[in-house]
């Protein structure tokens, strides 16, 4: 390589999950240090046993082929041969146990630590986790969590072992003759100088090289996901160059590390050599000026060359440990995130929900919200209206707590959302939209997410509520059937009809309702929403509608328009009132009125025509049910 | 250093595991050899450095020859350098050989998904594909990554074999028989180790679909507060997975002893054998040195060989994953690409454009604006499907010509089924709506002159991208406009310039629907389907939208799948399903008035 390359810069498409701080990667090393002390230190204990036992082969040879060249016997060479083989099968022995520890040690630590890292995730603020994009999660979850196996099961006891052993290598070299070691020094500075160097760019190589390996899955799994619009769309050549693209800048990541390697190794492997030859040479030179004996010069070789073994595995694991740390760094990165809630302990004192002078904006200056007052009685049916964009979504979102307003206070019962807790606040209010997300599962474990303890039959009850039983247990196996990312896949419809029985199941005081029957069918949803009605009675809705057949139904409506509500009031006062309400009312009664007033040209249309359709009708019907039938 | 990425990846050999990996290697076969080349030179300058050593010691150490003595220092001195020389470039060459097949195998599964298109879902999970990006490219590269080493390896052996052939046959002997009896030895934990390791690996495929759940679901479970619960089932997994990984770390630790002990055994034994002769005389004391030395040396190809077959191993499980999704065919595609031309290429004339489907008796004339209202929405989605051959599409017909006739990309290129399950991409927003006709990247605000109604999929002789014929229409911001758009992208910082997430996640329901909309009206399809295009919207957005795209579209034909008063109030024409049949057809009003089915399912009025 020429020139030395630059890391490669972020990518500025996606706000990634924030990656932990140094000092905060050591405190949690040694948090886990001090939790499975007793872990780690039978891990390390066996290893440090194993190269012990270890080092006696060698000695015990040395000696065998000494004993050679001064003339013994055979008898002599069988026993310590013997010898020999006892202290390896006990190596043997160690180093299995010690792999084994390690291995028990390495997995208890991964599992918590993606454990604690999905529960962090859990927690995370809703808007940060989706700028964040699912790639940088994955890669996390599972690229992070292997390279930190590695460190953990490998890295960590490997590396306190060539420490112990080399430590041990330099007490017996400075016994064979304190100049012994003088050879040493010399390729100190060269080492430490390029190690240094390489250490201080390494974790931010690696960290660019897994955060482009991250946007390369990305990528692919929206090509996958998305499939079938590309299809449509005739996009294949831009995913494919976009594959392509990734590829590049993850290339371009990994030629950078590659870079400081090839500056890093080469000049350590030639370091260590050079101890090598100086004992040889100056050695050599001593012996023959009389200064140091042969038995000195042989034995100090060996040592040099054999302390170069855990000191190339201590420079070579560090830049695993480094690679290790970064992938910590950025599991540990989501704890970073600032929380968007803080309970204070204080308990609502009703059920009346109060939004005060709320503002709201996603991107830092441009608000969505400006300045929302609204009062919720305890029981009430409350619609919200108003075109697309216009902020309702957004609006119901604070009102349900998920997102604490910029400005301004949502509370319960005089408790703002944002301070209470998830749990607590779960059983106050809670909140359906349009998403139709189901999880990978059984139907039942989808319905009890928000009450695990719930009983079938009153899944079941649940399930009725939403007009979703009948199809349920037509499923093969019932509540029982495989939904999700490898089982049965659900229609929208269905989907949605799920995500309501989940919020019966859940039975707050407080629904927010986001476009939650948008996706069934008219004819259906409205069965639905009745039967619903039934099982929420007394309960406090706030159904935000693009259908005004639910506002109509409604206590009150509200009207939101740019950011504000613009009208409020009962569906008769704001039809009374003539504004933006009357004339969304207008332009959806409409279709009723032009239904009315085709209803008097009817008679001239010839009966002829009418009775030809219900014929048609009525086969068509039939022979859907033939087909059925036959299906 | 190798251009990275390739811009073809070339035609995989799918027909076995191991032959796409020979492909692979073959397709770098020059990098590979490089990296052999190196690996042995590596390899070999570290299997004579005993012998150095040795030299300096006997010929100018103990000899006292201070000639000797500096130019066999220097000779090890440089043999060491050699080895750090030689092992730089050895890893240059095996990085490269890791990435060019890692990078070679995300290009084709990129390469297959698109291929199979919409029928990917169905043939399989698209979790598994995912998995070949985030998990078996690895296993593949490292394969690659290892061929230098381990060549290094076996090339060594040889050199040691040889020389100590050369200085006694029975020492030469035992280590020729020695190694492979010490490999053949070790292979049997292999399979074990890597059956686990594909236990460990489902789970922790599982396990990560899981991680998935949590971006998908997340808002799903934010509003009903399932956190709790799904943490737990994430632990519950998790723990099956700690356990799987220590079953796997018990056999891994079995094979790490096993390292210890067979190669322990073996440079004992060779060593006891060299002793017994030294005492018999029958070799030097120097040559005893030297032997147990090479036998010593011997340890470090023995370990490369163990591990080059254990990521022989997985790169074997992970070739064979990616050789199944690489050798599935699209369905749809199969044996149409190669109908002769003149069936496909009804030309570019205005009234093209009708489409008709005898098995549910709709017909939609070239150029109309029609609506399809269904009792059943299902029903609307399959016939939607079946009219853009996304299934068995027997009795559609395209101006005449079976679609099943037509090429699928031809196809594709003329009829557009724009549906709610449509994805928006992440990147820059103008790049995400403007069409991709003809392969060829249509720049925004290109326009065509008006007038000369050219259907995408025809190139223009000058080999031009598409001409627009209506400006209002093609530029982005008149299909903003016909969509109602306009208000999501001037909310944006930077406009159409602006960076969209992953699925379009940070719009609202009603802007997703609306930016696919004005994608499908960029893409200017000779038959556009639109399915439901205005469900998630308020009243007054519909009325808006459902004006425009008439006017917008004028000219072409256009059908919406709809149950919405406002939109078949606008539509020329209202094709009734009862059953998945056309029961009736006629304009909005007059269906009200004579169908009362027709009108049960259209109005939003109490009964």
């Amino acid at each position: 390589m020429a020139a030395a390359p630059a890391p490669p810069p972020e990518n500025p498409a996606r706000q990634a999950l924030p990656v932990a701080a140094y000092p905060e990667v050591r405190r949690y090393a040694a948090h886990v240090a001090r939790n499975r002390g007793r872990d780690l230190g039978l891990t390390v204990a066996l290893f440090a046993l194993a190269a012990v036992a270890g080092l006696f082969g060698p000695r015990l040879l040395g000696a065998l082929i000494d004993g050679v060249q001064h003339g013994t016997t055979a008898g002599h060479v069988d026993v310590v041969v013997g010898l020999i083989a006892l202290f390896l099968v006990l190596q043997t022995v160690l180093t299995r146990y010690a792999n084994l520890a390690a291995g028990k040690f390495g997995e208890g630590v991964l599992a918590e630590l993606r454990e604690n890292f999905v529960a962090r995730v859990l927690e995370l603020p809703l808007s940060v986790v989706e700028r964040a994009g699912s790639g940088d999660l994955l890669s996390r979850s599972s690229r992070d969590v292997d390279a930190l196996s590695q460190a953990a099961r490998f890295g960590v006891p490997t590396t306190l072992v060539a420490l112990v052993t080399t430590a041990l290598t330099l007490v017996a070299l400075a016994l064979v003759s304190p100049w012994a070691m003088l050879p040493l020094l010399v390729i100190v500075p060269p080492i430490w100088v390029v190690f240094r160097w390489y250490l201080k760019r390494a974790p931010a190589g690696y960290l660019a090289e897994s955060a482009r390996y991250a946007d390369m899955t990305d990528g692919l799994t929206e090509t996958v996901d998305g499939a079938r619009t590309i299809e449509a769309l005739g996009l294949q050549q831009r995913r494919v160059d976009r594959t392509d693209e990734d590829i590049r800048r993850q290339y371009a990541a990994e030629r950078y590390t590659l870079y400081l390697r090839c500056v890093f190794w080469p000049t350590a492997e030639s370091c260590y050599i050079v101890p090598v030859a100086l004992t040889l040479l100056l050695g050599g030179l001593g012996y023959i000026h009389g200064w140091f004996s042969l038995g000195q010069v042989t034995a100090a070789t060996i040592y040099m060359q054999q302390i170069m073994g855990p000191i190339d595995e201590m420079l070579a694991w560090a830049d695993q440990l480094q690679v290790g740390g970064a992938s910590l760094a950025r599991l540990l990165g989501v704890a970073g995130v600032p929380a968007d809630r803080e309970p204070s302990g204080a308990r609502p004192s009703g059920e009346d929900l109060v939004a005060a002078d709320v503002r709201y904006s996603y991107i830092p200056g441009r608000e969505v919200l400006h300045g929302v007052d609204l009062s919720v009685r305890a029981g009430e049916r409350l619609a919200m209206v108003g075109p697309s964009g216009a902020g309702k979504s957004t609006l119901g979102r604070l009102l349900a707590g998920i997102h604490g307003p910029t400005e301004g206070s949502v509370a319960v019962g005089g408790v703002p959302l944002v301070e209470l807790p998830l749990g607590e606040l779960r059983g106050q209010v809670a909140l359906v939209n349009q998403e139709h997300h189901v999880f990978a599962g059984t139907v039942r474990d989808n319905v009890v997410l928000p009450r695990p303890e719930a009983s079938d039959a009153e899944v079941g009850a649940a399930l009725a509520a939403v007009d979703a039983l009948t199809w349920v247990e037509a499923l093969p196996e019932g509540l029982h059937t495989e939904i999700g990312a490898e089982g049965r896949t659900l229609s929208p419809a269905q989907a949605q009809q799920l995500a309501l029985a989940r919020l019966v199941l859940a039975d707050p005081h407080t629904l927010v309702l986001d476009e939650a029957t948008s996706l069934i069918d008219p004819r259906a949803a409205r069965h639905l929403e009745r039967s619903l009605a039934a099982v929420l009675e007394g309960r406090t809705v706030i159904a935000i509608a693009h259908r005004l057949h639910t506002a109509h139904d409604a206590d009150r409506v509200a009207v939101v328009e740019d950011g504000v509500i613009a009208e409020l009031g009962s569906h008769e006062e704001l039809v009374a009132a003539d504004g933006a309400y009357a004339g969304l009312w207008e332009s959806w009664h409409g279709r009723g009125a032009a239904a009315g007033e085709r209803i008097e040209t009817a008679k001239q249309v010839e009966t002829a025509k009418q009775v030809e359709t219900a014929e048609r009708i009525e086969t068509a019907e039939r022979v859907q049910r033939v087909d059925t039938v036959e299906r | 250093m190798r251009h990275l990425p390739e811009p073809d990846p070339g035609t995989p050999d799918t027909r076995s595991a191991t032959r796409f990996l020979f492909w692979l290697v073959r397709k770098q076969w020059t990098t590979m050899t490089l990296g052999a080349f190196w690996g042995v030179v590596w390899m070999v300058s570290q299997a004579l450095m005993p012998a150095a050593v040795g030299r300096t010691i006997d010929a100018g150490v103990t000899a006292k020859n201070s000639g000797e003595l500096w130019r066999w220092a220097a000779a090890v001195l440089a043999l060491g350098c050699v080895t750090g020389v030689a092992g730089v470039l050895r890893h240059r060459c095996a990085v490269t050989n890791w990435l060019t097949a890692s990078y070679r195998t995300v290009q084709l599964t990129a390469r297959q998904a698109t291929e199979l298109g919409a029928t990917l879902p169905s043939r399989i999970a698209t979790g598994d594909v995912i998995a070949i990006g985030t998990a078996d490219t690895s296993n593949i590269g490292s394969t690659m990554d290892v061929s230098a080493r381990f060549t290094g390896a076996l090339v060594s052996i040889v050199v040691v074999a040889v020389l100590l052939l050369a200085a006694d046959l029975r020492i030469g002997l035992t280590v020729l028989i020695g190694v492979p009896l010490i490999t053949a030895l070790v292979g049997p934990l292999l399979k074990p180790m890597h059956r686990r390791q594909s236990e460990v690996r489902a789970l922790q495929g599982r396990l990560t679909g899981r991680a998935n759940d949590i971006v998908a679901g997340l808002r799903v479970l934010r509003g009903i507060g399932g956190e709790p619960e799904f943490a737990q089932r994430y632990r519950a997994e998790s723990q099956q997975l700690r356990a799987a990984g220590v079953r796997v770390a018990r056999v891994e630790s079995l094979l790490e002893s096993a390292q210890v002990l067979l190669p322990g055994l073996f440079v004992v034994g060779v060593t006891w054998l060299a002793a017994r002769l030294a005492i018999s005389g029958d070799i030097t004391a120097g040559q005893l040195v030297a032997f147990y030395g090479y036998a010593a040396f011997l340890v470090i190809p023995l370990r490369t060989i163990t591990e080059a077959w254990g990521r022989f191993l997985k790169a074997h499980v992970a070739a064979t994953r990616v050789v199944t999704v690489l050798a599935l065919r699209n369905p749809l595609r199969q044996g149409t690409e190669s109908v002769p031309a003149d069936a496909s290429r009804t030309g570019p004339a205005a009234g093209t454009g009708a489409l008709a489907d005898t098995r549910t008796g709709v017909a939609f004339a070239p150029g109309t604006f029609t609506a399809v209202a269904s009792a059943d929405p299902a029903e609307a989605i399959d016939l939607a499907d079946r009219l853009g051959r996304y299934r068995q599409a027997e009795g559609v017909t395209l101006d005449g010509v079976p679609v099943d006739a037509l090429p699928l990309s031809r196809l594709r290129r003329r009829i557009l089924v724009a549906d709610n399950d449509a994805r928006l991409f992440a990147g820059r927003l103008a790049d995400e709506l403007t069409p991709a006709a003809n392969g060829v990247h249509c720049p925004i605000g290109a326009q065509r002159s008006p007038g000369q109604p050219i259907p995408p999929g025809q190139p223009t002789p000058s080999g031009q991208p598409t001409p627009i014929s209506d400006p209002l229409v093609f530029s982005p911001t008149a299909a903003l406009h016909t969509a109602a758009a306009e208000d999501i992208v001037e909310a944006l910082p930077e406009g159409l310039d602006s960076a969209i997430t992953e699925r379009g996640r940070s719009f609202s329901g009603g802007q997703q629907q609306r930016l696919r909309l004005a994608r499908a009206l960029l893409a200017d399809p000779e038959v556009l389907l639109l399915v439901e295009p205005t469900s998630a919207v308020d009243a007054h957005t519909e009325a808006r939208i459902a004006d425009r795209l008439a006017r917008a579209r004028s000219g072409r034909t256009t059908v919406v799948f709809t149950t919405s008063p406002l939109m078949l109030d606008r539509a020329e024409n209202v094709v009734f399903l009862v059953g998945g049949r056309a029961v009736a057809e006629g304009r909005h009003r007059e269906l009200l008035a004579t169908v009362p089915a027709y009108r049960a399912t259209v109005t939003r009025e109490e009964d």
